[in-house]
């Protein structure tokens, strides 16, 4: 069951002070902060109070301890910086809760328009930032992580172009597997956008591939990106025609010239 | 220890004014390459703090020494991902402190023994002043902490220097679990803005 997120809010306070003692509902509000600003800020100042009292109760440690310490650091070795690329799901995971809620009533373009935005600019915005926080020998990181920004303002570029198109259309289906697709479709340009969360995980070799189904042919719309966590990054489809169907398969690597098996989705367009 | 000194110090690195935070912060730095000279420093300006807030919580002093020497190492050990951007170097050491006391309580089979002296023990802001001498910080927090509704205060000095889950402190306090969350955000926004914390 699912807590309101105005309950979840409400915890900021007993989380910065570590008074939420079931792991799961720790763990939902850690994932609600993570896509949350105002509460991590919250978290932040809260954590401060707590350190002034902290201080506050300060208490001179036997002298002894001291010595222990510096001697038990003498001899423990320091672990390097964190620069693994695991906290990536980490973050992304903080999409979960929304894509899914997409394909209720309450899916509105705005929604749509901030996942797709943020998807491809939020892993590498904050990649950077975490890059330059941890400083020196990551300029390579730096440097790739640019480049992958670059490729994210391009693509943004395009996907705002496409969202600006008049009559613009946010349409959602289940797959016959499990997941959703989040189809926001700009007829004017034939093109549309997908996006896709909680699709399962295929077998080495195999890839989901999108088509458009049309009465007479069917088109290739190309293959979804790997997904992050169950989310893939959006993918552009042009040459819509009227009375078409976006379609997804799974297909064997690197793709199909048409569609091996019925339509795991098959969404009027 | 010069009293006048580190409390000056202790304060600095509390408040508003960002400089002694900044000093930390840089000595984590030079901690994280390796610089134990710089960790001495970091242990006479946070260990006092580290072991105060996990007396006050594990109440036993050996336990508590043990915990803040794991705590301290803990510091040494990661002092290359602390992120500044998450809160200063302070606030980092002594959120893993009081993560570490909490650790602790739940996962001692003595919970229960705990929260019988916890009970029996009603001297929860008193007990510290004896040992240590009156100090800016417990009077600013002291001001603050009295500028609350009693509900306020007392779920946050239980849950907080207590190291009760907000759940047994609605149970301490006959409170709704929804009531003590709101009580003990509104306390905590109360207290940021009373201590001036940005």
């Amino acid at each position: 069951m699912r807590l309101l997120r105005h309950d979840l809010h409400a915890l900021t306070g007993a989380y910065a002070l570590d008074a939420i003692d079931r792991s799961a509902e720790r763990e939902r509000f850690t994932r609600h902060m993570n896509g949350c600003p105002s509460c991590a800020s919250e978290v932040r100042g809260f954590r401060e109070v707590a350190t002034a009292m902290a201080f506050a109760a300060a208490l001179e440690p036997p002298p002894a301890l001291r010595v222990q310490v510096l001697e038990a650091v003498a001899r423990t070795r320091q672990l390097p910086p964190e620069i693994k690329t695991h906290a990536r799901p980490k973050r992304s995971r903080t999409w979960v809760p929304w894509v899914p809620w997409l394909s209720g009533a309450i899916a509105t373009a705005g929604i749509v328009i901030a996942v797709l935005f943020g998807f491809a600019q939020a892993h590498t915005q904050q990649e950077l930032n975490q890059a330059r926080a941890s400083s020196q020998s990551l300029a390579a990181i730096e440097a790739r992580t640019m480049q992958e920004l670059d490729q994210a303002r391009t693509q943004n570029q395009l996907l705002a172009a496409i969202m600006a198109a008049p009559h613009v259309r946010v349409l959602s289906q289940r797959s016959t597997r499990g997941g959703v697709a989040v189809v926001l479709l700009a007829s004017v340009r034939h093109q549309l956008i997908v996006t896709t969360s909680g699709l399962p995980a295929l077998p080495a070799g195999k890839v989901y591939q999108l088509w458009l189904i049309g009465p007479k042919k069917i088109v290739s719309a190309g293959l979804l990106p790997a997904a992050r966590s169950g989310q893939t990054a959006p993918v552009v489809a042009s040459g819509l025609v009227a009375g078409d169907k976006l379609g997804l398969t799974v297909e064997p690597a690197p793709g199909s010239k048409q569609p091996t098996m019925t339509p795991i989705i098959a969404l009027p367009v | 220890m010069n009293p006048s000194d580190s409390d000056a110090s202790r304060f600095r690195s509390t408040s508003t004014d960002r400089r002694g935070e900044r000093d930390l912060d840089d000595l984590l730095v030079h901690v994280a390459r390796g610089d134990q000279v710089a960790f001495e420093a970091i242990y006479d300006r946070l260990a006092g703090p580290v072991y105060g807030v996990v007396r006050r919580v594990l109440r036993d002093p050996s336990q508590s020494e043990e915990v803040t020497q794991e705590v301290l190492l803990e510091v040494w050990r990661n002092a290359a991902r602390f992120d500044p951007a998450m809160g200063g170097a302070a606030t980092w050491v002594l959120t893993i402190a009081h993560r570490r006391a909490i650790d602790r309580v739940r996962a001692s089979t003595a919970a229960a023994e705990r929260e019988q002296r916890n009970a029996d023990i009603q001297t929860p802001r008193d007990e510290v002043a004896e040992a240590v001498e009156a100090s800016l910080d417990r009077e600013r927090v002291r001001r603050c902490l009295d500028a609350l509704t009693e509900i306020q205060r007392e779920s946050i000095t239980l849950a907080y220097y207590g190291g009760y889950s907000y759940r047994q402190v609605a149970g301490l306090l006959s409170v709704t679990l929804g009531a003590i969350k709101t009580r003990i955000r509104d306390g905590l926004i109360r207290m940021r803005d009373c201590l001036g914390v940005s």
